[in-house]
């Protein structure tokens, strides 16, 4: 194991996306796909192997971003997080999103990274996985049997690991429309400015005036996978979000979590502020900040 | 491991080349081509010292970039912002200026970032250039004197520009 | 106008221009013909182990594998990797100096990351795919992460030198009753109105410089060993080499390359006794070896963690009657600056204040941890976190401004400075004070900051500093140096003095063009190998531009000198009568009277003889100046750091506001080189306040030898910087100048902590200062 160099394994580099299902077909779990690679070389470098990668970086056709006011957003699996970061339309329409790309990893790994490699990844602290899972969203599995979409509430089934079978590829992302009345933010607590999060959260929200009708919310790092805060999201529909309110509502979102200590923080330390970290997303998203 | 047959432009120049999967970028362009301008710093795309610029305009980690998916694109490191006769880059030129190098090491990352940063926002705060520098790690300098340096450059290049 | 032509000047760096192209040329640029690569092998699996069963037999059959070594491959002698054995007198050797407690290879596995075998190859691949064959069996030992664990009754030995796993303790015989200071400090308590005491722990820090680390082997056909490496000290890496491999100096050659960054990780050696055995087992082959980062966090020292006691008595009016101290540092698995760190840590308490009575204790403790060594302050963050929060604790207590007090109670020009015996001979501090604190506009920031309420708290602390210029009379400070005049009048100068980006070279260069009277373009310089130049310690102790612009001021006067001696006979002057202006010497007063400066360099190296008289037509010799300079003093530059930051008092993260950072240097030879080392050292010194630690599991398993896990701050974290730069200059330093290199990094950890304590009125105890441990704080004082 060395930083300096790579495992040993066959590339694969289809150019289509028929081309690329038939390598999963017939490889399945001895092939791992990569699109922009940031985390799969580290993790090669750290001991990961595989027999064959397949990297899908020269398939024109994954590479796009689209939105429509109708019919919401579209995701290609090559879309880079810096794309996502230059969309008018994400920065305007999907704040929570925007924002997490904004902070998200390095520039340079903003340039190679994809934003269906970091749901893929499944990892707890992702911070765009954040924000896309209180958005709201499928992913489209592709694989020769033909296309599935998945819910992201069913993407992630535990650490690292996802609703993906082996013979299929991640090809897009589908955010709905916004509705009337909804805004959504990103916030994030690191040790310093770049950092993988220690704690991260994203809201969703449907507001009718100051009254709350619908809401998501998305924490991370502070479980296996980044979870919804389902108790906390009853609890906020129906209300008028005052300062007073929210302190009372999110006074309780640490008996919803099940954070642990390792690198980056503690599980003391994140439970004593995910209720404060909550409120002042909720804040940030409905400008109370 | 079956090899991959590239070409890629290095600072202007045409390479074909012949290549294992498993080789980075950084290790095509340190070992194959021999141009060390282009730094081994951590390996993990945390410090930056790796930076090239991709396609005169995107800067990425060639050390979590696998050389054969990089077919068609042309690269510039340090050494290729440098003009035949020995002119600096502007961005050089005002590293060299503001007293913003100690060790070095850093360098060549730093003033390829500097550089994606100008070629997108010709004119940047002090607040954007110190969070675009975000990745490229100095342990010298406090970053103090590499913000003027690329502050000053920015407006420098957007005079000459003008 | 200044009275210097560049000395006071920012000229550009000698090598900037290579570096911003990426030509300089570091260690692992460095490719020559025939080269083999070699992978030392670490073990990963314990922090403390035996090797029972080692088997290379697969790794050795692998494709591209030239040699694999286990431990009885390599020289079993043991050595020291740091320089404190040859920088003292024999007589304190065995009180002070490192003793040899090193092995290239080992079967005792004592911190994770230690190295158990080595592999050369072909390539660096092929050695990294033959390592992954290698068998091992261990035999787990206890691990002991701090100093009570390893010195606990019936813990594993680490070395039979050091009976119960004390590294060190101040010895007696120099140190009565194992203590440094003065005066009765029990007595000195009784006189006190209030005592302020607490235990504090200081964590491990790494220099974390940007060039990983990387060396190149020779053993060639002519018995030469040539090792190129980015050393900080060259000139000690030779004979510990020579002395590894019983081999004459003569056959020992180290080549300095461009070095990355140092900070102290490269003070010695890190793995040049590997590259150089593995050299000479491979005779005629140059060997390389380019470490991974995560090997730099396990294999060159760290800054010395441990656990700091101190108490401070004060009457009502603030006299500080007695200071009572104990640093217990955790050494990690090897001796290496076990003595240095432990006396310096008391050095620092004692050169900053006036006590009535000092008594510190410094003790090291072997663990199962990578080796602590030197890293930029040696002792003096630890210190600073601990003197300068409890003064600031009493000053609250006394209701005296933390300002006020610093100016009236730190010691001054004529007391004895951080090692007794050397009484200060320039002190600007209080200068530093005042322009520091009307900088951050300190009082009205005070009575502001007192009176808020809210969430967010804002808070200005200040913390101030001593350090040294060089070593001396602790350990040895010798530097050579040479200069030579070229036939135009132009000169070269060579020393062994090591550049490791701080720009040492450009202002040496400086200091010998001002000496010498000749523009900055004539000067060049030579450096960087070992055979060029006469001996230089090598750089550490901020004695670089002090102790080798010494040298290179009196090399260039004893060159001025003969340059003088000649003029005034071809002038027919006395040569206390001449001067030089443009390399024209000439009469004072008289400037018609004049012989060109290259007029004689010339005829120095081209004395023709007259075909006549067959007599020399000029006075023969090329000039060649010299010096082998001892400092006589080691002039400490003093500086006050403030800070203001915000404390977010729900989630407990610290915002960094503005820092103020003053010094008093004595004098500014290149400017622009000083506000680098100071902007440089306050990333380090506020990173350890805040973020900066190497931790571990309870396995000794370092968790965090990454940047993705070892955070230091970023550009977009840093504060406003101001640098106040007080030019007071010195008597002994050259052209009144005082180090600069580490003291930038010292004083910014008192005051990022005494900017907390300002804000929130809660003083963290453990470094970093991370927000878990400030929310943690802040909900027990609101639960209390």
């Amino acid at each position: 194991m060395s930083t300096r160099i790579l495992t040993e394994f066959e590339l694969l580099t289809p150019k289509t996306i028929p081309e690329a299902l038939d390598i999963l077909d017939e490889f399945r779990d001895s092939v791992t796909p990569i699109a922009g690679g940031t985390d799969v070389l580290v993790a090669m470098k750290f001991g990961f192997s595989t027999e064959y990668a397949m990297s899908i970086s020269a398939i024109p056709d994954l590479d796009y971003l689209s939105f429509d006011p109708d019919k919401g957003l579209r995701i290609g699996a090559n879309t880079t997080i810096a794309q996502i970061l230059d969309s008018k339309a994400i920065k305007q329409h999907y704040s929570a999103l925007w924002q997490s790309a904004k902070i998200f990893a390095t520039p340079q790994i903003r340039n190679s990274a994809t934003l269906l490699g970091n749901l893929l990844r499944a990892s707890p602290a992702g911070d765009c996985s954040c924000a896309i899972y209180a958005l709201g969203g499928s992913i489209v599995l592709a694989s020769k049997q033909g296309e599935r979409e998945v819910d992201i509430d069913d993407l992630w089934i535990s650490y690292q690991k996802t609703e993906r079978r082996t013979d299929e590829l991640a090809i897009e992302l589908r955010v709905p429309a916004p509705r009337t009345g909804s805004t959504s933010a990103f916030k994030r607590l690191t040790r310093v400015n770049e950092d993988l999060a220690k704690l991260n959260v994203a809201v969703n929200l449907v507001m009718d005036t100051d009254r709350c009708t619908d809401a998501r919310i998305a924490m991370g790092c502070v479980a296996p996978t980044p979870i919804r805060l389902r108790e906390t999201e009853k609890k906020l529909i129906g209300q008028e979000l005052d300062g007073t309110a929210l302190k009372r509502i999110t006074a309780s979102v640490k008996d919803e979590i099940n954070p642990i200590d390792d690198q980056r923080s503690t599980a003391e330390y994140r439970k004593s502020v995910s209720g404060v970290f909550l409120r002042r997303a909720i804040e940030q998203a409905c400008g109370l900040s | 491991m079956k090899k991959h047959s590239i070409s890629l432009e290095v600072n202007g120049t045409a390479h074909q080349l012949t290549i294992q999967p498993n080789k980075t970028l950084l290790d095509i362009l340190r070992d194959e081509l021999n141009m060390p301008e282009t730094k081994y710093g951590c390996g993990t795309g945390e410090c930056g010292a790796c930076t090239v610029l991709v396609d005169d305009r995107k800067v990425i980690n060639s050390c979590l970039t696998l050389a054969a998916t990089m077919d068609g694109k042309s690269i510039t490191t340090a050494a290729g912002l440098q003009t035949a006769d020995g002119t600096l880059h502007p961005i050089q030129e005002a590293f060299v200026e503001n007293a913003a190098v100690q060790c070095g090491y850093c360098t060549p990352g730093m003033v390829l970032k500097s550089v994606g940063l100008l070629k997108n926002n010709p004119n940047p705060s002090e607040d954007e250039i110190r969070e675009w520098l975000e990745g490229n790690i100095c342990r010298c300098t406090g970053y103090e004197k590499i913000v003027t340096a690329v502050q000053l450059a920015g407006k420098k290049m957007a005079q000459a520009g003008s | 106008m200044s009275e210097f032509r560049t000395v006071g000047k920012s000229e550009i760096k000698i090598d900037v221009k290579a570096k911003v192209t990426g030509r300089a040329v570091y260690a692992a640029d460095i490719n020559l013909p025939g080269t083999l690569h070699a992978k030392i092998v670490r073990c990963y699996e314990h922090a403390h182990a035996k090797v029972k069963s080692l088997d290379l037999s697969a790794a050795a059959k692998m494709p591209g594998v030239v040699k694999v070594f286990a431990p009885g491959d390599l020289t079993t002698k043991f050595y020291n990797q740091s320089v404190i054995d040859i920088m003292v007198s024999k007589d304190m050797r065995g009180m002070l100096g490192d003793i040899e407690d090193q092995k290239i290879l080992t079967d005792h596995v004592k911190h994770y990351g230690d190295g158990i075998a080595a592999i050369v190859a072909t390539s660096e691949e092929a050695a990294e795919r033959a390592s992954e064959r290698i068998k091992v069996e261990y035999e787990p030992l206890p691990v002991y992460l701090n100093a009570a664990e390893s010195s606990q009754e019936g813990a594993v030995q680490f070395t039979p030198q050091k009976p119960g796993n004390m590294a060190f303790e101040l010895p007696e015989p120099a140190f009565p009753n194992n203590t440094l200071g003065w005066g009765d400090a029990d007595e000195g308590f009784k006189e006190a109105d209030i005592i302020v005491e607490d235990n504090f722990y200081t964590s491990k820090q790494k220099q974390a410089q940007m060039e990983p680390n990387s060396y190149i082997a020779l053993y060639d056909d002519d018995g030469l060993l040539s090792c190129w490496t980015s050393t900080q000290m060259p000139k000690s890496v030779q004979p510990k080499i020579a002395k590894l491999f019983n081999l004459p100096m003569s056959r020992v050659r180290i080549i300095q390359t461009v070095v990355g960054g140092g900070f102290g990780a490269r003070l010695g050696m890190v793995l040049e006794p590997h590259i150089c055995a593995l050299a000479m087992a491979l005779p005629g082959r140059p060997i390389k070896v380019q470490s991974p980062r995560e090997e730099d966090w396990l294999t060159s020292p760290s800054r010395h963690p441990g656990d700091y006691w101190m108490k401070m008595g004060f009457k009502k009016d603030g006299t500080p009657v007695a200071c009572d101290a104990k640093f217990v540092n955790y050494k990690g698995g090897y001796y290496l600056d076990g003595s240095g760190v432990a006396f310096t840590t008391g050095g620092w308490v004692s050169g900053l204040y006036k006590f009535g009575a000092l008594r510190y204790k410094g003790e090291s403790y072997f663990t199962n941890q990578p080796v602590c060594g030197a890293y930029r302050g040696y002792g003096n963050p630890q210190t600073n976190f601990v003197l300068e929060q409890l003064v600031d604790r009493a000053c609250h207590e006394l209701n005296i401004d933390p300002v006020e007090w610093r100016k009236k109670w730190h010691k001054d020009v004529g007391d004895d400075g951080w090692c007794a015996g050397v009484p200060y001979a320039s002190c600007a501090l209080d200068e530093v004070l005042d322009e520091g604190a009307k900088a951050i506009d300190w009082k009205a920031k005070r009575e502001r900051y007192a009176k808020q309420t809210g969430v967010k708290r804002r808070g200005v602390g200040v913390a101030v500093m001593v350090h040294t210029s060089g070593a001396m009379p602790m350990l040895l400070e010798h530097t050579v140096c040479s200069v030579r005049l070229n036939e135009d009048a132009t000169a070269v100068v060579a020393f062994a003095c090591s550049d490791m980006g701080q720009g040492s070279h450009t202002t040496l260069r400086q200091i010998a063009a001002e000496t010498l009277g000749f523009p900055l373009e004539d000067v060049s310089l030579s450096v960087g190998d070992s055979n060029d130049a006469g001996y230089d310690i090598g750089a550490h102790a901020s004695r670089t531009l002090y102790v080798g612009g010494g040298a290179v001021m009196a090399a260039c006067k004893d060159a001025l000198k003969q340059l003088l001696e000649r003029a005034a006979m071809l002038l027919e002057a006395n040569p206390d009568d001449l001067e030089i202006e443009d390399k024209q010497i000439f009469v004072k007063g008289s400037p018609d009277r004049k012989v060109a400066a290259a007029e004689i360099c010339s005829g120095g190296v081209y004395p023709f003889l007259n075909p006549q008289t067959g007599a020399p037509e000029s006075i023969p010799g090329q000039i060649l100046g010299y010096s082998s300079f001892n400092p006589m003093h080691n002039s400490p530059p003093f500086g006050a750091c403030f800070v203001e930051l915000e404390v977010d008092t729900e989630t407990g993260e610290i915002k960094l506001i503005e820092m103020v950072n003053g010094h008093d240097i004595g004098r500014a030879i290149n400017p622009a080189v000083v506000e680098g080392q100071l902007e440089g050292g306050a990333q380090q010194g506020l990173g350890m306040a805040l973020t900066e630690e190497l931790y571990f599991d309870t396995d000794g398993k370092v968790l965090n030898n990454s940047f993705t896990d070892y955070k230091m701050l970023g550009p977009s974290d840093m504060p406003k910087i101001t640098n106040i730069i007080i030019e007071n200059p010195d008597p002994h330093g050259p052209f009144g100048a005082k180090s600069v290199g580490e003291a930038g990094l010292v004083a910014p950890v008192g005051a990022t902590a005494n900017a907390i304590y300002n804000a929130i009125g809660i003083q963290i105890t453990e470094l970093p200062i991370t927000p878990e441990k400030i929310l943690k704080a802040l909900n027990e004082k609101r639960a209390n």
